[in-house]
């Protein structure tokens, strides 16, 4: 269904998109928890330039009649499914910070007290 | 020094340790104000400023004058400054916490009533409430009829009734301390607070109050800003009551 030329060429886009990721990963960039999602969806891209049918057939499951637009909404929920991955990752990040920062602030409390008292009582034994 | 300590916490054993919290961003002008009238008249109580990472000489301000501060590096927002509070609340051993506003809104000569009513009605959660007696400061109009709603709102959640459901000011016991500490809202956060409160089954009473307006400085909420406030807090209302909704069957 596809041309062979088109095929070679999304092969090696999708070849590209995989070196990429490997190279953020091994150059620990990217947290591999975070980047299984976009392997899951290099596989997929990869299946779908040798076996367009599948596509099709799955796009007809759905009810909708256009390949094209069907290609479209898959991946617009696709993208979709990624940014609320994402968004749900800032928010758990957001509340890790602010535990973070809530217990540095005490720690610093204590340290300036800590320190106060250090300071008073090498100035009494200095005067003594 | 062991005598002297044992001595210390015997004293403070003596009366129910209360903490002040007094959450202030950019507050530098009303800060000096607030806090020496809580040292020189009100000594019995505790205090601490929690320094919402102010731009301004707020921290300068601390220093000189040797206060009681935690310094959050980057600003959280009311919500993530009170709740430190109350997280240095638990881990100080606290029995009663209170909020009140960093720009001297609050009158602190009110909370040795509002601890005596809490005591005697047992009561979780004690809110300084404008509009009970309706005396002092009342703010706009605009703004009760957007209280009323949240008021309301609150009650229809809950079937609990508070007034004065953003008022700042409130103090909670020990295990109200311990919830909020773990779980407070972000931002905007006192009638969702109130939410939790009720969720939890705490009991909620509103002790009249007269707050002053502000002296210096605006209020966080500018009218750009409220139409956003209205429909988070609403969301955020919401959200709370379903999530507790099946917890609260047990």
């Amino acid at each position: 269904m596809i041309p062979h030329t088109l095929q070679v060429t999304l092969s090696i886009a999708v070849i590209c998109y995989f070196i990429i990721i490997l190279y953020y990963l091994k150059k620990k960039m990217l947290e591999l928890k975070y980047t299984l999602i976009w392997l899951v969806a290099g596989v997929i891209m990869g299946i779908m330039i040798y076996f367009p049918e599948l596509l099709v057939w799955f796009v007809g499951q759905l009810g909708i009649e256009s390949n094209m637009n069907g290609l479209y909404i898959l991946c617009i929920a696709f993208i979709m499914m990624i940014l609320m991955t994402l968004t749900s990752i800032v928010s758990r990040q957001q509340l890790k910070i602010r535990i973070l920062v809530q217990e540095l602030s005490m720690m610093e409390k204590r340290i300036r007290e800590l320190e106060h008292d250090t300071e008073e009582r090498t100035d009494d034994r200095e005067s003594v | 020094m062991e005598t002297i300590r044992k001595e210390l916490v015997g004293k403070m054993d003596e009366s129910k340790k209360v903490l002040i919290i007094i959450p202030a961003y950019n507050e530098g002008d009303n800060i000096e104000k607030v806090v020496d009238n809580l040292i020189t008249n009100f000594p019995q109580y505790d205090y601490v400023i929690v320094n919402d990472g102010s731009t301004d000489h707020t921290r300068k301000v601390c220093r000189e004058r040797g206060y009681e501060v935690l310094h959050l590096p980057i600003n959280m927002g009311i919500g993530g400054a009170v709740q430190t509070g109350y997280r240095y609340a638990r881990d100080n051993d606290y029995e009663i916490a209170v909020q009140i506003d960093g720009d001297g809104q609050h009158d602190v000569g009110f909370l040795a009533q509002m601890i005596q009513s809490m005591q005697k009605e047992q009561a979780d959660c004690v809110i300084g409430s404008r509009f009970v007696e309706k005396e002092g400061f009342q703010s706009s109009g605009v703004r009760r009829i957007g209280i009323k709603f949240l008021s309301v709102l609150g009650w229809i959640l809950t079937g609990v009734k508070v007034k004065d459901i953003t008022s700042g000011y409130r103090l909670v016991n020990r295990r109200f301390i311990n919830i909020f500490a773990e779980d407070y809202p972000t931002d905007y956060p006192e009638p969702e607070a109130m939410v939790i409160t009720a969720v939890h089954k705490g009991k909620i009473i509103e002790y009249p109050v007269v707050m002053r307006d502000r002296e210096n400085g605006t209020s966080s909420i500018t009218l750009k800003k409220s139409v956003y406030y209205m429909f988070k807090v609403t969301l955020a209302m919401l959200i709370r009551r379903l999530s507790f909704g099946v917890r609260r069957q047990k």
